[in-house]
């Protein structure tokens, strides 16, 4: 950190990354097993874009874009819906019926992109 | 009612004395010219007399063009053109017009408060951009009205204008005085009273009319308002004396009886854009090639009847008894359940039997107009008048709708309790146990759910203060005395309560606020939390704890570089601390100078727990989290009784994935303060990371029990449920109903 205009998703994903080492994360990975792209915008789909890679199959988390080969889905959230789905606050249909979520890649595979695949937050 | 109506002069917002009509500019000519010719116009109409709803029963009629009298020309083809639009829209299907449609629908959403007014004028004036000040009377003050609705577009003010003498009778003025000044209101929902006054007033000069109506109280006021014409309009049963007279208002009676669910059903369409939608849904399907489960439906009929169901369950969700009387719950629900549906714009029956519920309704509502009612029901209707007749209703009622939009969202912004009361006595019934298992209608209540919530979010983000509706408390001798005692307790929800009733009396007073977002936070309520705490910090900008809580909710939330100012804020405002704050790091605070100047206070006094406390905060923000765990034990190690320093580190170390330590941490908390929302809820996700969903649900709805209002209980509960394949327990979630769940899952 150093910057004050860090993405929210940010935080949500580094946990997601020591997450993925826990047993719940190993066996979310092993129940998955697919690679998801997630690019978020702060504030408007599609700019200042920052790209996660959440491979499900090795189970691991890194910023950037996914360097194996095609992620299996490739999504586009802003910073706030991102938390949304991630949170349960909004569902995945709507968000995508909406176009609050743009998904390149293999349907199949973003029909599994669920909210139980991210840890929650807990609150102090 | 279409605000039209109130606007022009519907029937449903006549004032008694002044002539009303079924055509609002009809019955504007009627009033200001007097003379015989409209009269005549009347009489050739047919004798049994169609209403709104009998134009849906001719839908071959609908967007037929057929010439009306001359000062309806204005209307008449703009509303064809449209359906023509619509028709044009739904076989084209090119993709550029389906995005446009789609971004239409997306817009329409949150439309913007201009939007019912501009559409008006769109399709009603486009021709007049400058008001034409001269010709009959009518023609002027049609032209003179469009004028003040060009200007609403803009927020621009509203000039007076020189008229002709128009020969208004009182009544006509009294009519447009109110009139404007609700319709104002609703334009300018955005603007200032004192702006909306000044419009009104400009207009009202203009027309030669006094503006000291009775008509101008408050925002809220206005309901009452249409109550008043409600009632009005409900009183003129009995026939005129003149013929043509009382025919005409029998047949706007019926009209406003009748034509509401048509208007209704009709820009709740316009609204939610059921075509658009349909389109939209079925091209995105196709492109992904996963329409195998909702193609070959009738995808138009499908949508709207989904959109309806979804206004059906958040109509049914508002637990207004009177609401839930409601005639237009009723309706709704009908829609909902398939038995009338919406095709070509008009209502229909879907099946005979509910027919015959519905002309049996139809004549209980009007005795007076039984013979009619049977005419009606019989279909012995002479066509060709009832057409022409039906056609000027459709276009008419086109335009109603999209003024409607405006009114839709003003009804579902609720709080409509008088209005919805004259509504009938008929209880809306098998909503809520009517949920089919699709998929695809469970996503669009969650939809709605989370449309609710976000509005609630939105509020809450702004800082404002949402305040409970029925508060005991309010008028209790010393609320912050009782306030105190309740949260000792425990008793959280009702320490909120009298707290509540205390700022509201006493609006500066900090520790009031500053005890109230404290009673939030532990009953996991952040947002409202940060809004209290925002006004205590208002109250009292240096207050050390105020910072804190602040800082530590802004964390919670995830908002950095809000929690980094209200924690150095602490610093700085601190007796003892504040040598150490450097001023030029106030205006950009990085992360690594605040960590290192509350390491310098840490080292300062050691034995401080405080200090230690906020740099555990700090570290959370940074996701230095064995370094946050550090510094809260030592926080602890001083203050071992802090149940909220305990729930602190048992947060900490959830986030750092050491979930089994952090239960033992919130068992501490727990243990010293068994009420603890906050705690009961983090448990419930320490459970639910670690995959043990079952368990996570007990807690939750632990936690749901003493707080049904936190929202995020809720939504991370419905996870769990779907998670640990509970579905079976879903609409007990979602309908909130707390004691299905405690009973299915005891702790």
């Amino acid at each position: 950190m150093g910057s004050n205009d860090e993405l929210k998703s940010e935080a949500l994903l580094e946990q997601m990354k020591h997450h993925l080492n826990t047993d719940q994360g190993k066996a979310i990975a092993k129940k998955i097993g697919l690679v998801y792209q997630i690019n978020i915008a702060p504030k408007k789909l599609g700019f200042n874009e920052v790209a996660y890679t959440i491979d499900l199959k090795k189970g691991e988390f890194k910023k950037g874009e996914y360097e194996g080969g095609k992620a299996d889905a490739i999504f586009s959230f802003t910073d706030e819906d991102f938390l949304k789905i991630a949170l349960g606050k909004m569902n995945p249909q709507i968000a995508f019926m909406r176009g609050a979520m743009k998904v390149k890649g293999s349907m199949s595979a973003a029909q599994k992109f669920t909210p139980d695949i991210f840890p929650k937050p807990s609150k102090m | 009612m279409a605000m039209r109506e109130l606007v022009t002069g519907g029937a449903a917002c006549a004032v008694p004395g002044s002539s009303s009509s079924s055509n609002p500019f009809g019955n504007l000519a009627n009033a200001v010219l007097s003379t015989a010719s409209k009269g005549q116009d009347w009489k050739e109409l047919p004798s049994s007399l169609p209403t709104a709803s009998e134009a849906q029963f001719y839908p071959e009629a609908h967007g037929q063009q057929l010439p009306g009298p001359d000062f309806d020309q204005p209307y008449m083809q703009p509303g064809a053109q449209s359906s023509d639009f619509i028709r044009n829209f739904n076989s084209v299907g090119g993709n550029a017009l389906l995005e446009s449609a789609w971004d239409d629908v997306q817009g329409s959403q949150l439309p913007p408060p201009m939007h019912g007014p501009q559409l008006m004028y769109d399709r009603g004036a486009a021709a007049q951009l400058q008001p034409t000040l001269d010709g009959p009377p009518q023609r002027v003050l049609s032209s003179f009205l469009h004028s003040f609705v060009e200007t609403s577009r803009g927020g621009i003010p509203f000039r007076p204008t020189q008229l002709p003498v128009l020969g208004l009778s009182a009544g006509d003025k009294q009519c447009i005085r109110d009139r404007s000044s609700i319709m104002a209101r609703h334009f300018f929902a955005d603007k200032s009273e004192d702006f909306i006054n000044g419009q009104v007033n400009a207009l009202l000069c203009s027309l030669d009319i006094d503006s000291d109506a009775n008509s101008k109280g408050p925002l809220p006021a206005r309901f009452r308002e249409l109550e008043g014409y409600w009632n009005e309009s409900q009183a003129i049963q009995k026939p005129g004396a003149h013929a043509t007279d009382g025919w005409v208002r029998e047949f706007s009676q019926h009209r406003v009886d009748r034509g509401d669910p048509n208007v209704w059903a009709q820009s709740f369409e316009q609204q939610h854009g059921a075509h658009g939608w349909a389109s939209e849904f079925e091209q995105e399907q196709s492109q992904l090639m996963s329409a195998d489960h909702m193609r070959g439906g009738n995808m138009a009929s499908l949508a709207a009847m989904e959109q309806t169901r979804m206004l059906a369950n958040t109509l049914a969700q508002n637990e207004d008894p009177k609401f839930q009387k409601s005639r237009f719950l009723q309706f709704v629900s009908k829609m909902s359940r398939g038995e009338l549906i919406i095709d070509d714009n008009q209502v229909k029956q879907a099946t005979s039997s509910t027919a015959g519920d519905w002309a049996g309704e139809y004549q209980q509502q009007n005795n007076a107009g039984s013979n009619w009612a049977n005419e009606y029901v019989h279909g012995e209707v002479e066509l060709s008048r009832a057409t022409q007749w039906a056609n000027e209703f459709s276009s008419e009622q086109e335009q109603h709708g999209s003024v409607d939009d405006q009114w839709v969202n003003q009804f579902s912004k609720l709080h409509v309790d008088d209005w919805a009361e004259e509504f009938g006595n008929q209880v809306g019934q098998g909503i809520l146990g009517d949920n089919s298992t699709d998929s695809w209608a469970n996503a669009y209540d969650e939809f709605l759910n989370e449309q609710v919530a976000s509005k609630q979010r939105l509020d809450g983000s702004r800082g404002v203060y949402v305040f409970s509706d029925m508060n005991p408390y309010v008028g209790h001798p010393n609320p912050l005395k009782e306030g105190q005692d309740m949260f000792h307790k425990g008793l959280l929800s009702e320490a909120v309560l009298a707290l509540e009733a205390e700022v509201l009396k006493n609006p500066d007073n900090a520790e009031g606020w500053r005890l109230l977002g404290i009673a939030h936070a532990e009953n996991d309520d952040d947002q409202q939390a940060i809004a209290a705490m925002m006004r205590a910090q208002e109250a009292d900008p240096t207050n050390l704890e105020v910072l804190l809580a602040l800082g530590v909710s802004h964390t919670n939330e995830l908002e950095q570089s809000a929690a980094l100012k209200y924690l150095y804020g602490w610093l700085r405002n601190h007796p003892k601390y504040g040598v150490l704050a450097r001023p030029e790091l106030s205006d950009s605070l990085y992360y690594a100078d605040v960590a290192r100047t509350f390491n310098e206070a840490a080292q300062m006094s050691p034995d401080d727990a405080d200090v230690h406390i906020v740099l555990g905060v700090l570290y959370n923000l940074s996701r230095e989290y064995d370094k946050a765990i550090e510094s809260f034990r030592t926080a602890l190690k001083l203050k071992p009784q802090d149940y909220s320093l305990w729930n602190k580190l048992g947060a900490t170390q959830a986030n750092s994935v050491q979930s089994a330590d952090a239960i033992l941490a919130y068992q501490q908390a727990l243990d010293l303060k068994p009420n603890y929302v906050r705690a009961w809820a983090n448990m419930g996700i320490s459970y639910a990371n670690q995959g043990m969903y079952d368990d996570s649900i007990r807690y939750y709805v632990r936690a749901l029990t003493m707080n049904p209002k936190a929202d995020n209980g809720w939504q991370y509960l419905r996870i769990s449920l779907s998670c640990a394949s509970r579905n079976d327990m879903l609409e007990a979630c979602d309908s909130r109903n707390l004691d299905i769940l405690q009973k299915e899952f005891p702790l």
